[in-house]
């Protein structure tokens, strides 16, 4: 680790993280196996995979709290591995570490100010407060909140300095679904103040909804990138026509000549649509018994891709 | 830098005043402690042992001046004189072996032969005072002893004004159980705020990764650990002076705040928490490292003097007492605020703050501040 005076990389201003072949080991065991990725200024990148991928390992050497072992990472133009350097990116990055909480007995006002004090400037905390939807909670103690509303402080505490590049690792999970809806709309009012957002999840709805970029890791790799649409284009599959609550008696109904049909453990049967096939299939199941059950197109999410890509799904938690 | 480590204080503080628990372990419980030892034996005085020589007799009885000696020693009321006979040929082997049997303080006091002759012809006169240095309490009784030889001396030299003087000093060396008590108590909530509150909030920080957030912003490890430093200071001078103002209204203890007091303050304040830090690096989750806590501040509080003079101890825990921390910080406590004994407070403040600066060194080296 070197000590000199700190030197971002000019020239690539609008990448705000660059990965190169990136890799740390603890021992024999691999964490994070040389990976390659970059952050543009704007984005709300989404780094995708189950729980041990090296997702958080990443995150954290991005946040200057590891050293790599391999490779090399730049957060601003700095790089990460320098001393001198991570002083300059902590001034100038947020961070909300995953299971965060804040202090028990401080306020939520109490707790943007203390994290705020860290920094040379610090964002209004009421600003803050009104942006995470807590002017209600303001003089709440932190322990006294449910874990939506400790996300939201959480969220809160890593903008204080108001950051060029925020981290968010892992910041719905554990939460229900309103509590997550509640913190992705902070998420989204983020997107939409122009701020550039790293974000971790195992949560491919989570992904999806809310990142321009996803990249997938799994085992310490990165198995795929691109935009959502592009990564279910192309490792998606095919469109599914569902019909609802069908069950083995709607199998048996269904006209012959369809692809092969498979009953789903709702009782929904799933038929692969392949282009051009919709309308035909429709007219066909318009004529038989099961006319009047609920049908729907369903197109491929990132699950799919998971799925395909991996031969396993994530479990909603994480695994 | 300076407003960082004022945040952290504030931020210790604020969470240390809305917690009752807090409050109750911090001032509560010590000042129940000081209640309820100071009803049961709070009226009894704590006496040191001294065995004394007569060797000066005539027809067996002592003579004029050795007898107003021993008469004013023992109206001091801080001893328990135990009398070695005058033909006793080898007294301190006698003593050595009469004081261990009898769990007593080392201590001999021989009235030479011809010492009244002496005092009577104006000439000087020598007693002889035999003790170990290394024991704490004999350096307050050497003190009580001199001053009562020097009182003895003007009463028979004529100095009536020196005289008094030097009375009313001994009168205040009248050492109570309470007046012993109170700094110990003082030295036990130094110890058990600085190592609870040092392992508690890095245990319980780091598992709500509050410590890992504060480590991704330009916060130094180094002001982390002053503002801890800072926050026990507050609780250690808000326990010195809720303490003595309860010492003093409820039993009339008056202690004397030097600083030498202000220096075991800031060392305790080093110490404890250093020792803390470290605890908390070997057992990393908080519950273990609460048992930690407890594993080591019990023997400390019941072996270094908290309650009762060490002297009582059999010689083996002396012994281990002796390497305690918590000794150094009650016994200079004890010499700043009760005894009036600056040259010992001296000694234990320096003792007290090299410990604190070892511990506190070591603590912040083996604190891990990033991730690995």
């Amino acid at each position: 680790m070197s000590d000199n005076p700190p030197t971002p990389l000019v020239g690539q201003s609008d990448k705000v993280v660059q990965v190169d072949k990136l890799s740390k080991k603890y021992g024999d065991n691999v964490a994070v196996n040389d990976i390659s990725f970059n952050l543009t200024k704007g984005e709300v990148f989404a780094f995708l995979g189950p729980n041990g991928a090296g997702k958080t390992t990443t995150v954290e050497i991005l946040e200057c709290l590891r050293n790599p072992t391999g490779g090399q990472a730049r957060v601003l133009g700095y790089d990460v591995s320098r001393r001198s350097d991570q002083a300059e990116i902590r001034k100038r990055i947020g961070v909300l570490p995953q299971d965060f909480n804040a202090i028990d007995r401080l306020t939520v006002r109490e707790n943007i100010n203390y994290f705020g004090a860290m920094f040379k400037h610090q964002l209004d905390a009421d600003k803050l407060i009104e942006l995470v939807d807590l002017k209600d909670k303001r003089d709440e103690q932190f322990k006294k909140l449910s874990g939506g509303l400790k996300q939201r402080v959480g969220l809160a505490v890593s903008l204080v300095n108001d950051p060029d590049v925020v981290f968010l690792d892992e910041p719905t999970t554990g939460l229900d679904p309103r509590a997550r809806r509640d913190v992705w709309g902070v998420i989204e009012r983020l997107k939409g103040q122009g701020k550039t957002v790293f974000l971790t999840t195992h949560y491919m709805d989570e992904a999806e909804y809310l990142a321009d970029i996803v990249s997938i890791i799994d085992h310490g790799q990165i198995i795929a990138s691109g935009t959502p649409d592009q990564l279910i284009d192309a490792h998606g599959g095919r469109k599914t026509l569902i019909i609802r609550d069908a069950g083995e008696e709607g199998l048996k109904q269904l006209p012959l000549g369809l692809p092969k049909a498979e009953l789903r453990n709702a009782g929904d049967i799933a038929i692969p649509l392949h282009n051009g096939e919709l309308t035909n299939i429709l007219m066909s199941i318009g004529q038989s018994p099961l006319r009047d059950k609920e049908i729907e197109v369903r197109r491929p999410t990132l699950d799919d891709v998971f799925l395909n890509l991996t031969g396993h799904r994530v479990s909603e938690e994480g695994n | 830098m300076r407003s960082r480590i004022f945040t952290i204080i504030n931020g210790h503080f604020k969470s240390w005043y809305r917690s009752k628990s807090n409050i109750f372990w911090t001032i509560a419980f010590p000042l129940l402690l000081i209640v309820l030892f100071g009803a049961i034996f709070g009226s009894g005085s704590t006496k040191f042992d001294l065995y004394l020589q007569n060797q000066d007799l005539n027809a067996n009885a002592p003579t004029y001046y050795s007898q107003g000696y021993i008469t004013v020693l023992n109206n001091t009321g801080a001893f328990n004189l135990h009398v070695v006979a005058a033909e006793q040929p080898d007294p301190l082997t006698y003593v050595k072996s009469d004081a261990q049997l009898h769990n007593r303080g080392q201590r001999l006091l021989v009235i030479p032969l011809g010492f009244n002759q002496t005092l009577k012809s104006g000439g000087n006169a020598t007693v002889q005072l035999y003790m170990d240095q290394s024991d704490q309490a004999s350096a307050s009784l050497a003190g009580i002893v001199r001053s009562v030889t020097i009182s003895y001396a003007a009463s028979i030299a004529r100095v009536p004004d020196h005289l008094v003087l030097q009375q009313v000093g001994i009168v205040t060396k009248n050492i109570r159980y309470i007046d012993f008590f109170i700094p110990g108590v003082i030295g036990m909530t130094l110890l058990t705020t600085g190592v609870f509150g040092a392992v508690n909030t890095n245990g319980r920080y780091r598992e709500l990764k509050i410590i890992k957030k504060l480590a991704t912003t330009p916060l130094s490890k180094i002001e982390w650990i002053l503002g801890m430093v800072g926050y026990q200071m507050i609780l250690a001078t808000i326990s010195l002076v809720v303490i003595l103002f309860f010492g003093y209204a409820i039993f009339g203890v008056t202690a004397t705040i030097d600083i030498y007091t202000v220096g075991l303050v800031v060392a305790a304040s080093l110490l404890f928490p250093g020792i803390g830090m470290v605890l908390a690096n070997f057992v990393k989750e908080a519950e273990s490292a609460d048992a930690a806590a407890n594993a080591i501040t019990f023997p400390m509080m019941f072996l270094a003097g908290t309650f009762w003079p060490r002297e009582t101890l059999p010689d083996i825990m002396k012994i281990i007492a002796n390497f305690m921390p918590l000794t150094y910080v009650n016994d200079g406590l004890r010499d700043a605020l009760i005894y009036a004994e600056p040259a010992q407070a001296l000694t234990n403040t320096i003792i007290a703050l090299g410990l604190a600066a070892f511990f506190i060194v070591l603590g912040s080296l083996l604190m891990n501040w990033k991730e690995e």
